[in-house]
Formats: structure tokens, sequence, C-alpha cells
């Protein structure tokens, strides 16, 4: 790279991929050859914003950052002739789609502070050069050379650290005790099966960042004394998979694994597996299925012998940890949850994607401050938090600050930190089916209650989405959720019914409206609405020509309807519609 | 494909008895005036001449024979040709059905563009016979036969069968310390896992929170209708459908997966002209 030259960085996650990252790379990276500079264009993870995907962020030498969002080819056209060619008379010209607005962007990332995510989006993350740029590796060699096993547990028993995986155990607790067993063989285990629907903040990690997942489970095989490591990833998530296992092999070739075996091992599609016994199982290539505990991995775990099971932002904390102090990171957040966590703002929001902030800022803060409100300026009406193990926060408990013990007492979790925002269009009943069709899916079927009473329950709510509720379902629902919360043996199990308790607490109306009056509020449930052509139809057609099943009739010019008895409840036509002439009733 | 040689025979009898109906039709046209013309000069004659009258009765006699013969062999040839085309009809079909499936929805013709079924056809005709083992073998050799790789063997096997064959886990069971009861036992309970031959290509659509309130319902079965996947099953000629939990790209929701290869911010109306895009994509 020619000194003084900027740095053009492309955004190629999974998501960044998706929306058409490798023609844009393709593109510049041809302009930078062509210009005699081909180092200047560089492939890193995802920065996060994912809303504005693809991402090109321009870095020029004296520091400032120019961030391109949705990115098209004729925006990379633009960015070769300035950023590239440096043609002098780029600056003046018009463009059509230049830089994110700086606003926008800097309300993004204003609250944030970013600990896991600190390289996400800068680095390559195949090179390990880059991450060693950033002081990577630096925190293992630290606690290889000056520091014991026991000090480096003390550090992360002070800086507070709590397992980001959902449960919240403190992370320095469970290596002590890992280190107090006294077996020699011991393991470590990196879970990287976020089954979460809804979640992605590991595999934007694994993904962007893979050396410092690395470097976290070192630590901890070092704290433990541990010689082989395992990384638990979802089949799901193939380029997460890739950029890990290059990862192994970079930092293999420079020596910094040389007391230390890691492997990948893939997922196969269980959600289950994300429970540690059931991942242990897995592990060792049987069925997924948990068992009780205690005793727990710590003491008994894979093989048999002291297994340590952490979650990836939890490792991905610990280097950042050591190299900064336990109490700079205490320094984060509230008295019981310190540092930060990393949340996947998804669902009816503006700005959608990962965002890193410190434990205790409240819900309204991430929804309207950094997701940037609700979209399409329709209502807020709750948050869904934790997925399926979870539950539903209304809009007026939107100012929950974030942290374990404040969102426990509403009955939701922090769970992994997947946060899906609903507007007044989406039905709470539906959404509450829709997690419990899912845990009753992924139930292993190990314990009665789980596999047969989430079934139960999950007909019960088919009959109230389908209006044929019965007089008694809403209280049978109550009573079969606290069943089966409390007669299952895992997490999956005793946290399944969340979605409905939350929701029965905080949207008893919906569900009321459901049963006895048949009719679904938000308009979400196909066999209680009906889609009607009000007078505002100009008798353009578009509907009819929208609609797969030839329910409305090509008659143009006039006013169009919807033939009940064939209408599907697709809602293609009230997307086709330009006039507004759809209704929903 | 007896079908085939049916289809054959059956068009034939069609043809044939066309044309012999057709003949008759010409015949018949070309012929009745001329008759009635000779029968009328011949009574005419009759009046002058009582000799001729003889001559007029042989003469009506075979005209009138001709004509019901050939309305005996039209009767019959018409019950042929009705007989003959619907067994052309039936066994046409199916030879059809063998080729391309029902064709539901007119954008199918999107799909058939990439060398239809042909590959599909030949493999249905072939299933059941030998399933090539000797990968199982090498795959042995390399990874070791202990009880924890079970899985990743299993990984392998679907990705280089695109399916679980019964021969090759049995095949495995053999080979490794691995028992069939174990291979069974995990291979019913991974989602990832299929027992039955998949399409050529996978689609998956994503199911989780966020492409659900984003209306990933709509969009699969939009794709269900595109593919002409029927109800009830997930496969239709190269196309697997397949619902995940969640692709791990929630701010692009509704998103699928085409064999590895993401889209995102998808709608009923523009899924199926993306996965036709993607497709197109992977062919170069």
């Amino acid at each position: 790279m020619r000194p003084g030259a900027d740095e053009i960085r492309i955004g190629l996650g999974s998501c960044g991929i998706a929306s058409g990252a490798e023609p844009v790379r393709d593109f510049l990276q041809q302009a930078a050859e062509r210009a005699g500079t081909p180092g200047v264009v560089k492939t890193v993870g995802c920065n996060g914003m994912c809303h504005r995907e693809p991402l090109v962020q321009v870095v020029e030498p004296d520091g400032r950052i120019t961030l391109y969002g949705n990115v098209t080819l004729k925006t990379a056209q633009h960015i070769a002739r300035r950023h590239i060619r440096r043609d002098w008379l780029s600056k003046w010209t018009r463009q059509d789609e230049g830089p994110v607005a700086e606003p926008a962007s800097a309300a993004y990332l204003a609250k944030q502070n970013r600990i896991v995510l600190e390289n996400c989006g800068e680095i390559d993350p195949l090179s390990i050069d880059d991450y060693l740029a950033r002081d990577g590796y630096r925190a293992l060699e630290r606690c290889r050379e000056q520091m014991t096993p026991d000090q480096v547990i003390a550090a992360i028993t002070e800086s507070g650290l709590r397992g980001r995986g959902g449960a919240g155990f403190p992370t320095g607790r469970k290596w002590a005790l890992g280190r107090a067993q006294a077996d020699p063989v011991k393991y470590v285990v990196c879970n990287g099966d976020e089954g979460d629907p809804g979640a992605f903040m590991d595999r934007a990690v694994l993904e962007s960042d893979p050396h410092r997942v690395l470097e976290g489970l070192a630590i901890a095989a070092y704290a433990l004394g541990a010689a082989e490591g395992f990384l638990y990833i979802r089949a799901e998530y193939p380029l997460a998979v890739r950029h890990v296992r290059a990862a192994i092999q970079q930092a293999r070739a420079r020596g910094y694994f040389d007391s230390l075996r890691l492997e990948v091992r893939e997922g196969a599609g269980a959600f289950v597996c994300g429970e540690e016994t059931a991942l242990i199982q897995s592990l060792e290539g049987k069925r997924g299925m948990p068992r009780l505990r205690p005793p727990y991995p710590v003491e008994c775990g894979f093989r048999g012998k002291p297994t340590i099971i952490n979650n990836v932002e939890t490792l991905a904390c610990v280097p950042w940890i050591i190299r900064h102090g336990a109490q700079a990171f205490a320094r984060f957040g509230t008295p019981t949850s310190r540092g930060t966590k990393v949340f996947a703002l998804a669902g009816k929001i503006n700005r959608g994607g990962l965002v890193e902030i410190p434990m205790g800022v409240t819900i309204r803060e991430v929804v309207e401050e950094i997701g940037g409100g609700i979209k399409n300026g329709r209502q807020f009406k709750a948050v869904q938090l934790g997925g399926p193990s979870g539950g539903c926060i209304p809009a007026r408990l939107a100012d929950t600050p974030i942290d374990y013990d404040a969102l426990a007492e509403t009955g939701a979790i922090m769970g992994s930190g997947g946060l899906v925002v609903l507007d007044d269009r989406d039905c709470i009943v539906d959404i509450a089916r829709f997690f419990l069709k899912f845990t009753q899916a992924e139930s292993c079927g190990k314990c009665t209650f789980c596999r047969i009473g989430t079934k139960r329950m999950l007909e019960i709510l088919d009959r109230l989405c389908a209006g044929t509720g019965r007089r008694d379902d809403i209280e049978k629902l109550e009573t079969l959720a606290d069943y089966v919360s409390r007669a299952s043996l895992c997490g999956l199990g005793q946290t399944a019914p969340n979605p409905v308790t939350t929701t029965l607490r905080y949207f008893r109306e919906e569900y009321e409206a459901h049963l006895h009056e048949r009719h679904c509020p938000a308009g979400r449930c196909p066999a209680l609405i009906r889609y009607r052509v009000t007078d505002n139809c100009i008798g353009c057609t578009l509907c009819a020509q929208a609609c797969p099943v030839g329910a409305i009739a090509y008659r143009p010019h006039e006013k169009h309807e919807v033939d009940q008895r064939l209408c599907t409840r697709c809602d293609m036509c009230r997307q086709a519609c330009q006039d507004d002439a759809i209704e929903v009733t | 494909m007896t079908a085939r040689i049916w289809t054959w025979i059956a068009g034939g009898a069609v043809v044939a008895s066309v044309a012999i109906l057709l003949a008759d039709y010409a015949v018949s046209t070309w012929q009745a005036p001329r008759d009635d013309k000779l029968v009328k000069n011949l009574q005419q004659q009759v009046k002058s001449d009582a000799a001729v009258a003889t001559n007029l009765d042989t003469e009506q006699k075979r005209i009138t024979n001709a004509r019901r013969a050939r309305k005996s062999r039209d009767n019959t040839v018409s019950w042929v040709l009705i007989g003959a085309a619907s067994l052309f009809l039936t066994s046409a079909k199916r030879i059809v059905g063998q080729v391309s499936g029902p064709v539901a929805h007119q954008p199918v013709r999107a799909a058939p563009a990439l060398a239809p079924a042909p590959a599909l056809a030949s493999a249905s005709r072939c299933s059941a016979p030998t399933v090539d083992l000797s990968f199982i073998d090498e795959l042995v050799a390399k990874e070791g036969r202990t009880k924890e790789s079970a899985i990743a063997f299993l990984q392998a096997i679907q990705k280089h069968y695109r399916y679980l064959p019964d021969e090759a886990i049995s095949r495995l069971s053999e080979l490794t310390e691995i028992t069939p009861a174990q291979l069974a036992g995990t291979s019913s309970f991974y989602v990832q896992f299929r027992r039955s031959p998949a399409g050529k290509h996978t689609v998956r659509v994503c199911h989780g929170t966020a492409c659900h309130v984003a209306g990933a319902r709509q969009v699969a079965d939009e794709l269900r209708r595109y593919l002409a996947i029927p109800e009830g099953a997930d496969t239709a000629r190269m196309f697997t459908m397949d619902e995940v939990a969640c692709l791990g790209c929630c701010s692009l929701a509704p998103v699928l997966m085409l064999d590895g290869r993401t889209a995102g911010r998808l709608t009923p109306s523009s899924a199926s002209a993306v996965l036709a895009g993607l497709l197109e994509r992977e062919k170069v």
C-alpha cells in the first residue's frame, strides 16, 4: 500500500454477502489494480450496521472515516473515482449516493461501547497480522508470561464478567471451580451454537474477528490447565466455520497454540445443543439430550472430564479484560451486571444490526436512539428479548434498564441477546405461537412435560389463532405453562413457556379478543381476518395481477372485489396496492 | 418404458383411423353425385326400355351395399379412434409427467431453462440400485473409527450424497465401532440429516423471529407455488425446500439461502425473481 493512500474496507460478513457486497468488492479490487494500488481494498467482517449493507468504509491517512451504505455498483464507481484514482474533480461532482449521513451513523454508534465488537468491520478476519496490529494475542502472551492461572481467574472474577449465553453465571466462578478439579485432563469448549432465532452476534464475532475468540479460549485453557479445546459452531454458519478454521491454522503456524489443540465441530441443527450438557452429548457424537445436573460439566463433562463451556461473546470479552484490566471492564454497566452486551437489533426497526451497549441502558434508548425508532412510522408495541426462552416486554415498560436482574423481574431474560422489535401490526398471540412451535419442534423429547405439555399448549394457541378457542383455554394455558416450567430438566423446557407467560401477563386482552370475539386486533391471524377493497380503489388491477390464487377478478376501471372463498390471506394484494385501497378487517 | 411404446401404438392408430375416415368422406362426397346421376339415367332409360331394369336393379344394389359397408366401417373406425385417442392421452401424460411434472404456475418457465428434469428422471429410475460406497471406506480411513465422530461422519456422508442412504449407513456401522442404533438415533435427532434423496438445489427459507414478523410464511408459500412443491412434500424436481430456524441475517429479514448463497429483504412478489437470480449466479 502506498503511504498516504486511503484504505477501503468492504464488509463481507454473511449479511454483506447476502445484500450483494461481492460484486462491489470485485469491482473495487479491479479498479485498485488498474490504478496500481492493489493493497488499498481490504475485505473485513461486519461492523454491525446491517441495515446499510453492503457497507464500504474509507479510512483516510489522517484517520477520517467516510462510511458508504447500501453500496451499489454505481456508488462503487464514485468511490473508485474519489478514493482510488483520487480524481480531484470528484469532490465537486454530483453524488447521487454519497456517504451515510453523519448524524445517522453517529446516532447509531454514539451510545455504543465496543469491547467485543472492537475489531469487527475494521480488520481482515483472515489475516492474523491485522489482529496482531491491534494488540492481538498480547493478552495471551501476558497471561502465559506474567500471570499465574489463579491471577487470571482473579482478574476475570474481579471484572464481574457473567456468561453471555443467557443464564449469566459468573465466568470467574466457573473457571475457579474448573481449576479446583483434581483431574489432570480437562477441556475447554466454546459454545457457538447460537440457535436463538433472532440472535446473530456470535456469528458476527466468529466471522469478523475469529482470532479474538480463539485467544479467549486459549486464555481459558491456560487458566484451567486444559490441553484441548473445542469450538462447537452451528452448521448454518458456514462462513464462520471457515474463518475459525483458517484462524486456528494461522495462529498455530505462529506458535500461539503450541500447548493447546483446538478443533472445530459443526453442529447439526438442534437448538437444544446450546444447553451445555446436551452440547457435550453432541460433541461425543450422540443425540443431543440434556442430562440432570449436578454433576455440572465443570466436574464431569466431555469424556467424563472437567469441562468448561463458555459462550463466544464471553470468551471475546476475556482478552480485552486482560489487556485493559478488570477495573476498566467493571466500570461499564450496573453493580450486578458489569461490562457491555451485544444485542442483535432486528424486527420492525429503522436501523437494525449489532449494537454493543453498556449494561443498564434502557430498552427505549436502544429502540429509539440507536435503532432510530419503528419502521414506517408505526407504533412501538413490544420487544421480544432472549428468543424462545425469553419474553415480550411491552412498550410501557420500555424504560426498564437492560441488566440481568431488571430483565428477570419483567419475566423476560437477557438470553443471548436477540432483541426483536414488534409494532402494532404484530399479533402477540401469533408471536407466542411462533416461539412455542419452535420450542415444541426442538424439544428433545426426554421430559414428558416438555414433550407433550408444549404440544398441548401449541394446540391451544393454534385454536386461538384459528378462532376456535374454547372457554377455558387461557386458564388451561396458564396451568400447562406452570407444569412445563416446573417439571422439565433443562433450560429449554423450563423456559419454553416464557413467551406465553409474559405475553399473557402483559397482553391478556389480545388473547381474550382471540378467544371471545374471534378477532385478531393486529390483523395478522389468517383465519380471523378478511381482505376488503375500499372505495379508494381506482380499478388499476395491480392487486388482481398480484393475487396468486386468482381471488380478485381482473376488471379494469371497476372497483375490485376479493373472493373470500379463494383468498388465502397472503397479503400480496395489500402490498401491491398503490392507493391504500385494501383493508384488513 | 412401456408407456412410450403404447403411446406410439395408440398414436399410430389415431392417425390411421383419421386417415380412413377422411378418405371415406372424400370418396363418398366424390362418389355420391355420380351414383345418383347414374341411377337417374338408368331410371330414365327403364321408362323407354324395360330390359335395362335388371341393370338398374344390380346398380342400385351395388350402390346401397357400398354405402352400407362404408357406414359400418366408419362406425368401427370411429370407435377405434376414440379408444386409441384416450390411450394415447393417458400414456403421453405419463411420459410428460416423468419429464417435467405438473406445471402449476407460469413463472416456472424460468426454472426449466436450467436443464430440467432428465437428470432427476434418470435418478428416480435408478434409485434402488447401487450407491457408490467407496467414499465411506475412504472417509473411515481418514477419520478413524471412534464413536465420537458419528456426527462428523454423518455430515460428510450427507454432504457427499446429499442425503443419508441406507447402504451408506449400514456400511459405516460395519466399518466403525458405531452401532446402527446410535447412527439411527443420531441421524433422526438432528434436523440437518435427511434420509430421503434431496433435489439438486436446496432452498432454505429462514423462519427466525425477525423473518417471521417480516412475513416469512408468505414468502415460503409463494416459493412453494413457484417451485410447484406440493403440500406436505419438500421436494419437487431439482428443488428441495427447507424451513430453518435462523440464518443469522435478521436485519435483512425475510431471508432465504440457496445452496449457501443468502439473499435478503424479500417480499412475496420478489422472492421468485430473487431465487432465479441466485440460480443464474450459481451457474456462472
